[in-house]
């Protein structure tokens, strides 16, 4: 059992923050100022909810699988999954307004019209002074302002808190790795999130810390302007700002030098604890990979398919294999750099995974 | 109470020591009087302020106690009793003019009344004024009763316009806040106009022919101290064992002496007169002495004067043993009281006398083990609280640990736990914004903590600007916050050039800490401390920008609120949503924010409003993180 004090020693103070809000807003002693959690002060207690919560403390992942999809960890590269293909919004507006593939926006629009939410917990990127913000979203026109990533990470969390504290609807969230993990803790330990109806996770690698970056950017280009960040697949090796004059690009080695800590030991690519999981495809702008992972994932993915708003087609094997490599390549780096910081083979930090699994990604 | 204005000589009347100088001043008819509030000095124009005007007296409530000394010692130089009253700490502030004053002739009567806080009770330090008076030349009264704090006000006058010289008294908290049966003496009625003389010049230069003619004035006080009726001597002629004392020492000893029996033994000198000393009359009580225990508070003033004495008379007046602060008998710092001498007495005479009986430290221990211990508090309502949570919010936010330098006024608390610990540094009036100028500039010598400086806004007016103007002009990186409660609240609410009326209740200008900021070329902007999101965002906010800037916090004075008020708002605990001691609580309301107003309900594990504390302010419920907190609108009241 542990409390703010331990949160603050073992996760804020040692840099492992993933600003994902899962701590804020749900007590007075935690505040969030752009990507930068702070403790105001200690409330004392030695069982507190922003501890368990927070995706940097002790996450079993073989009890979090069983709790969510009812069978054992059995993919470790992946996590559980019925099904990998590709995917688009048909809507073309929602696909030129979106990263890829519009499916994200798609999909949640559509859970949205369908009644199985009521409103959705989403992130504006873009938006306060570049920071994105975690925004709610509750019609399709709402949910088209929160497209698109600008690799910041957001505490989005904070309004999922907000959501279940001060509102009775049923609630769908969008979030990276770091933010489903910490959703499913959430619920796994508390019972007032039977109203979270919808899960969607996002591919991610890394995010970069607000300061850092927007100091890095605002010496390359005017920040008010871009409406676009994008890193392409390799081998393109850049991050491609688009601005109304156009692209500009900047070499990824310096960004890589600001990645956040945290991303350094993220063991999930793939978000593996979504109902449905989202990222781009290699080498296709327009679409999107789309994973599904629970039945309802899967039901919301068949209707929204019959309904004409998604369109899906195989995913072809090297591009398979190459989304399977990758996630178990950063996998590897997170063992390899959590190791690294706790100076024993045998202790993963905040990772619980069987030894099943760990000699299946070493 | 009777007004002090009665004109009924020899009547008896309990007046508190700060009323009973008023009267001596009033007697005296004094015409022109300043002050800048302070404890326990602020009766005494507050007193007079109130029947100033039926009396043709002029009250001031000053910016500071320099100018308060410099605007009595204009009515001084132009023949009008004049009279300045002001705390201890007021005397350091106003010393550079006192320095100066003193080498000039005044021409009407020049009281300089300085309160001293022994054990610093309501001060930031304790100080021994009486050394002012020795280190500049100036004849110094201290009374010992109630009634002498009267009288000798009144005499004071005839005193400095005798010598053409400024007198200072010097008063105890024990003397200014203690009430006594005071004999009320003639109110003198001399109409005096103001006017000067005909070589018109008012100056301490030059200090070579001046600083000699003002010690020939001192001589003068000297001899004339020699016939004074506030020095007297009670006890066996020529007594062996001598208590030699002044101010509360007086009350203390006599007592002392009764319950040890020893009035027969023991005589005393009591002095009232202490710079200069009447030396003769000193000397000729020191001639029958043996044993000689000098009794008073603080500094050994006395016992240093009394022994240089002794030293230049040693063949007249032979061998004594002394004891005092010297020798640890008294202690030489904080207040004494009746059981310090009886200690004093009873090691020296090695007699076995307890004031109380064997069990009584156990038994009190036993007693207090059962008291709940009680930290300094802001009062339920106060602004300060909301402030100091939304700086600290603020100072989180920013991460890099900011140094808030503090000052002095209710806010001081600041320091504690009222305040959050967000206060690092306090010392004397305006010294906060002064010290933050110099850590303001300290990052080239790697300091790299951003700087805060907080003042209450009497304090702001009182010795800030001079140090804002400082800040601005060396480039000091500082953020200045004003904690504007529209009242000078820790001495009792004077009012000051913010507020819009003076001392007599007249309306004057009101002056903007603002306008004066951005007249010095500070950026500032204005919150209410209530609004928490709106003030720890601009805290904040400017926290990122470099250069002197400021912000005022204002929000009236919880008290003032209050008593303006015919009904406060109801405010009250829905405690169906109260989560108290869970977490996401945690009493945040009655542990952390921590007003008064706010109690927990033991029974049921919720928090409670106290209705008789809680002042309305809703505050708490801006907090509150279950919106527990329920305040009732007004709206509909008539």
């Amino acid at each position: 059992m542990a409390g703010v004090k331990e949160l603050e020693k073992e996760v804020i103070g040692a840099g492992l923050c993933t600003s994902c809000g899962a701590c804020i807003g749900i007590c007075p002693y935690i505040n969030v100022v752009k990507d930068k959690v702070v403790v105001i002060e200690p409330c004392g207690i030695t069982d507190g909810r922003c501890y368990r919560f927070c995706p940097r403390t002790s996450s079993d992942l073989t009890i979090l699988s069983e709790s969510i999809f009812g069978s054992k960890r059995s993919n470790f590269t992946m996590g559980h999954h019925t099904s990998v293909e590709m995917a688009q919004a048909t809507d073309p507006k929602v696909r030129s307004s979106s990263q890829y593939g519009g499916v994200v926006s798609a999909l949640i629009s559509h859970a949205l019209n369908s009644g199985l939410i009521d409103e959705a917990v989403l992130t504006k990127p873009f938006d306060d002074g570049f920071m994105p913000d975690p925004c709610i979203a509750r019609d399709e026109d709402e949910v088209l302002e929160c497209t698109r990533s600008n690799y910041i990470a957001a505490p989005t969390l904070k309004n999922l808190n907000e959501a279940i504290k001060e509102r009775d609807g049923d609630i769908g969230v969008v979030g990276t790795p770091c933010q489903v993990l910490a959703i499913r803790k959430m619920q796994m330990q508390d019972l007032s999130d039977t109203r979270l109806k919808l899960v969607i996770g996002l591919f991610c690698t890394w995010a970069v810390p607000y300061n850092e970056f927007y100091d890095y950017l605002n010496d390359k280009i005017d920040l008010n302007s871009v409406n676009r960040l994008d890193i392409p697949p390799p081998p393109k090796e850049a991050l491609v700002a688009t601005d109304e004059d156009g692209k500009v690009e900047l070499p990824l080695e310096d960004i890589r030098d600001i990645v956040k800590k945290t991303c350094r030991i993220c063991y999930d690519m793939t978000s593996e604890f979504a109902d449905i999981s989202v990222g781009m495809v290699e080498g296709m702008e327009d679409w999107n990979t789309l994973i599904v992972r629970t039945q309802k994932g899967a039901e919301l993915v068949r209707s929204a398919i019959s309904e004409d708003v998604i369109r899906v087609e195989p995913l072809d094997d090297a591009r398979y294999n190459h989304l399977h490599e990758a996630s178990l390549n950063k996998k590897k780096r997170a063992i390899e750099a959590i190791v690294k910081r706790t100076k024993n083979e045998e202790d993963l930090s905040y990772l619980n995974i069987s030894k099943e699994e760990r000699d299946a990604v070493s | 109470m009777q007004s002090v204005d009665v004109d009924e000589p020899g009547k008896k009347v309990l007046l508190m020591g700060n009323e009973a100088m008023a009267r001596g001043a009033i007697e005296a008819g004094v015409n022109f009087c300043t002050a800048y509030p302070g404890t326990p000095s602020s009766e005494i124009l507050e007193t007079l302020a109130k029947v100033g005007e039926s009396n043709g007296i002029y009250t001031e409530w000053s910016t500071n106690e320099k100018v308060a000394l410099e605007a009595a010692g204009a009515a001084a130089f132009t023949g009008l009793r004049a009279m300045t009253s002001m705390k201890h700490q007021g005397v350091n502030v106003c010393s550079d003019f006192l320095a100066t004053v003193n080498l000039t002739d005044t021409r009407g009567g020049f009281v300089l009344v300085a309160c001293d806080d022994p054990g610093g009770h309501s001060s930031t330090q304790e100080e021994d004024t009486r050394n002012f008076a020795r280190s500049f030349d100036i004849p110094l009264l201290e009374p010992a009763t109630i009634q002498e704090a009267k009288d000798m006000v009144k005499w004071a006058f005839t005193l400095s316009e005798e010598l053409k010289l400024i007198c200072m008294m010097r008063s105890v908290t024990r003397i200014s806040h203690a009430r006594g049966n005071v004999e009320l003496g003639e109110i003198v009625r001399v109409e005096r106009r103001a006017s000067t003389p005909m070589v018109d010049i008012f100056t301490s230069m030059p200090p070579a022919t001046r600083h000699p003619a003002l010690h020939r004035k001192l001589e003068k006080a000297g001899k004339l101290f020699e016939k004074s009726e506030f020095n007297w001597y009670v006890g066996p002629k020529d007594a062996e064992f001598l208590i030699i004392t002044s101010g509360t020492g007086w009350v203390y000893s006599q007592e002392a002496l009764k319950l040890l029996g020893l009035q027969d033994e023991v005589g005393t000198l009591k002095l009232g007169t202490t710079w200069p000393l009447p030396e003769k009359l000193v000397s000729g009580h020191l001639k029958h002495a043996k044993d000689v225990i000098i009794i008073e508070e603080i500094d050994p003033f006395l016992e240093q004067n009394v022994k240089i004495l002794t030293a230049e008379m040693a063949f007249e007046i032979g061998p004594i043993k002394f004891y005092g602060k010297r020798s640890k008998h008294i202690k030489d710092t904080g207040e004494i009281n009746v059981d310090s001498v009886i200690k004093a007495l009873t090691k020296i005479k090695n007699t076995d006398y307890k004031p109380r009986d064997e069990e009584y430290a156990s038994k009190v221990k036993k007693l207090v083990g059962s008291v709940p211990a009680r930290t300094l508090g802001f009062c339920a309502g106060c602004p300060h609280r909301a402030s100091f949570w939304a700086i600290k919010t603020a100072i989180k936010w920013d991460g890099r640990d900011a140094y808030d330098c503090g000052d002095i006024g209710c806010y001081t608390l600041g320091i504690g736990p009222a305040g959050f610990m967000q206060l690092k540094t306090i010392h004397c009036m305006g010294s906060g914004i002064g010290l933050a100028t110099g850590f303001g500039n300290l990052e080239r010598f790697g300091f790299d903590r951003p700087v805060i400086a907080v003042a209450g806004d009497s304090t702001f007016y009182h010795a800030c600007i001079p140090a804002l103007i400082n800040a601005r002009y060396n480039s000091a990186n500082v953020l200045f916050i004003i904690l504007d409660n529209s009242a000078t609240a820790m001495t009792g609410f004077q009012p000051h050039p913010g507020t819009g009326t003076d001392s007599r209740g007249h309306e004057t200008p009101v002056m903007s800490p603002e306008r004066i900021c951005e007249g010095i070329g500070v950026k500032t902007v204005t919150c209410d401390p209530f609004d928490f999101e709106e003030t720890t965002r601009t805290i904040y906010d400017k926290l990122q920008e470099d250069g002197t800037r400021a912000v005022v916090l204002r929000r009236t004075c919880a008290i003032i609120e209050d008593r303006k008020r015919e009904r406060r708002p109801k405010v009250y605990v829905d405690q169906s949503k109260c989560i108290g001691d869970e977490c996401g609580c945690v009493r945040f309301c009655s542990r952390v924010f921590n007003c008064p107003g706010i109690v927990w309900d033991a029974e049921n594990e919720k928090a409670k409003i106290d209705e008789v504390i809680c002042t309305g302010c809703g505050a708490c419920a801006k907090l509150c993180p279950q919106d527990a907190i329920i305040v009732e609108s007004m709206e509909g009241e008539n």
